[in-house]
């Protein structure tokens, strides 16, 4: 049996929604950075699974796989800037809940 | 195995690397300041803001020099179909190099004022506005996505520099958070157009998807491919964050008041048209096949985003949450801009006029603001300018143009952008945003006489908060260097809106 594009799209489509519902949903700061990085996930595996399905002897289809390369670089900078961000505030309020993050309002 | 050599020496071809110079000398620039900071002695130190500034100051006078002299005015392709050389990136190029002069300048008194390190600030500004500049040309969604990627990350620090300020980094959270999703949705929505792009069974398919030129072809052959819809409605989301447009708005009170004034200001003029310049890159390019679609699309988000931004900014006294507020109202304009370019494709330039209009007025306002701005300046509040005219009449003349530009008051530049863009609005026959718009424009000269009003009518109350008193314009005396570039700015408001003649070659 093999595996069609779609299986690999409904997962891909999958993670995608849960990252989605886990940042609009969830309160604590380091979930939803989990939940980016999942979103972000999600996108690497459709990228990956296009490029495999849509790949013909002239097109070879890489620079799918070579964008994910740059994805995975580009979370990486973000988590990196993130955590600092969350430890920051963590140090400063004593809180990474963003209900409890409301200094800024009218 | 050389059969694959061949391909990959024939792609590198159009490697034309001294037309990026100016951004590779950015790159070196910033990180130039890095290793300076490690190898001078403490008390040389001052010797790096100045080499920040007259860098990018020569960058920039030698980047026209370049490009007036018919550097690259044809719309080329280079580095393999990455970017494009057109008359419009070269005059973005431009404008994102000057506003990161400015922000450097605004922020050398702002991190002064506030013992804040000043070295990374310029590096993180430089590696912006380098990303901004690549971002402009980008003509595949690989080098896009990086560019922003490169964009947004460095935004995050800086809307968190003042770590100290719990405001700063509230705002940098939020931002992250937000802008971290959206680029996930923009990402998501790439991913679907590649996909589609490439399917060898569809018409127009081929081996790069990802190339603007490609995918355009593609498009116009399966304008009603599901996974092409959503991939371009995905996209249109991801930068409709980007340009603080409804319903991705809601950042931007918020990061705009906590974020330092300088970098507000660069948010809100470099950032925004940093947006606009993709979303006007892909309506003339990929998606232009999808009008039909998208007029009417983008049409009712910009009629949403001009009420919102103006009914918000009616009742705020927090100034940089109306500068934030009516700032979307300002996206709202700009999209009609963009809405319009699909049926006459000058609004595009209309667009990049406003632009420049836009920048001007917003640095001199932002500027004044930064003067008077109290230590956690996110606190700034109309009360502060209270007879600040009679106080300074020098800031109050600044002000009362750069709002009045912003406000769209004849004869200053804002005029001129509005009056364009409204023009091409008209001409592509969308009746009923042109009336939503001048509706806006109507409010929103409301609020902006509201702070002119402040500023000359009403007298200083006596500060309670004792601490919290905003620097009046004697406690820190504004160099000449800072009166220079104000005044700068608003004869530029004055001069552009009398004689467009200087940038007239976008029309």
């Amino acid at each position: 049996m093999t595996v069609g594009l779609n299986a690999f799209l409904t997962v891909s489509g999958l993670l995608f929604a849960i990252g989605v519902f886990g940042v609009l949903l969830r309160r604590n700061t380091l979930v939803i950075y989990m939940s980016l990085e999942l979103m972000l996930n999600a996108v690497n595996l459709a990228l990956v699974s296009f490029s495999r399905y849509n790949a013909t002897p002239e097109h070879t289809m890489m620079d799918g796989p070579v964008f994910v390369f740059f994805i995975i670089t580009v979370a990486a900078a973000e988590v990196a800037v993130g955590l600092a961000i969350i430890v920051a505030l963590y140090r400063k309020g004593g809180t990474v809940f963003v209900s409890e993050l409301n200094t800024l309002n009218n | 195995m050389n059969n694959q050599l061949a391909n990959y020496y024939e792609m590198a071809q159009d490697n034309t690397w001294l037309s990026i110079l100016p951004e590779i000398s950015l790159g070196v620039l910033a990180l130039l300041l890095l290793v300076l900071e490690l190898v001078l002695p403490k008390k040389r130190h001052d010797l790096i803001p100045r080499l920040a500034l007259w860098g990018q100051a020569i960058i920039l006078v030698v980047g026209i020099g370049h490009s007036s002299m018919g550097g690259a005015v044809s719309d080329l392709t280079s580095f393999n179909g990455l970017l494009i050389h057109s008359m419009r990136g070269e005059v973005l190029r431009f404008f994102f190099l000057l506003c990161s002069l400015l922000v450097c300048h605004m922020g050398i008194q702002y991190a002064d004022r506030r013992g804040l390190p000043k070295v990374e600030f310029f590096h993180l500004i430089l590696i912006v506005t380098a990303g901004l500049m690549l971002l402009a040309q980008s003509h595949n969604f690989v080098l896009l996505f990086v560019a922003l990627e490169t964009v947004t990350v460095g935004f995050y620090i800086l809307v968190a520099y003042s770590r100290k300020s719990s405001f700063s980094l509230e705002a940098g959270l939020k931002y992250l958070i937000l802008g971290a999703f959206s680029s996930s949705l923009l990402l998501f929505g790439i991913v679907l157009l590649y996909g589609a792009g490439g399917n060898p069974q569809l018409p127009g398919s081929s081996g790069d998807p990802m190339n603007f030129a490609l995918l355009k072809v593609f498009i116009a052959a399966n304008p009603d491919n599901i996974l092409v819809l959503a991939g371009t409605v995905l996209v249109l989301c991801g930068l409709a964050f980007k340009i603080g447009a409804v319903p991705f708005q809601i950042w931007i009170p918020d990061v705009y008041q906590g974020a330092p004034t300088p970098v507000t200001a660069f948010l809100a003029v470099a950032s925004k048209a940093g947006g606009f310049i993709v979303l006007i890159n892909l309506a003339q390019g990929p998606f232009a096949p999808l009008k039909e679609m998208l007029v009417p699309f983008l049409g009712a988000i910009a009629i949403l985003t001009i009420l919102f931004g103006n009914l918000g900014a009616l009742s705020q006294r927090n100034v940089k949450r109306l500068m934030g507020l009516s700032g979307i109202a300002h996206a709202g304009y700009l999209l009609l801009g963009v809405v319009a370019s699909f049926t006459v494709p000058w609004a595009a330039n209309a667009v990049v006029f406003y632009l420049f209009t836009y920048l001007l007025a917003s640095f001199a306002v932002f500027g004044i603001m930064n003067q008077l701005a109290p230590m956690e300046d996110g606190n700034l509040s109309l009360d502060d300018f209270k007879n600040l005219a009679r106080e300074n009449p020098f800031y109050g003349a600044v002000l009362a143009i750069g709002l009045g530009s912003l406000a769209g008051i004849p004869p200053l530049a804002g005029f001129i952008g509005k009056l364009l863009i409204f023009i091409a609005a008209f001409k592509a026959g969308l009746y009923g945003i042109l009336g939503v718009a001048v509706l806006g424009v109507v409010i929103s000269i409301y609020y902006y006489f509201g702070w002119i009003m402040e500023a000359y009518f009403k007298p200083r109350l006596v500060s309670i908060k004792s601490e919290e008193t905003p620097y009046g314009p004697d406690q820190f005396p504004a160099t000449s260097s800072h009166r220079i570039v104000l005044g700068c700015l608003t004869a530029g408001t004055l001069i552009l809106g009398f004689y467009q003649g200087a940038l007239s070659y976008l029309l």
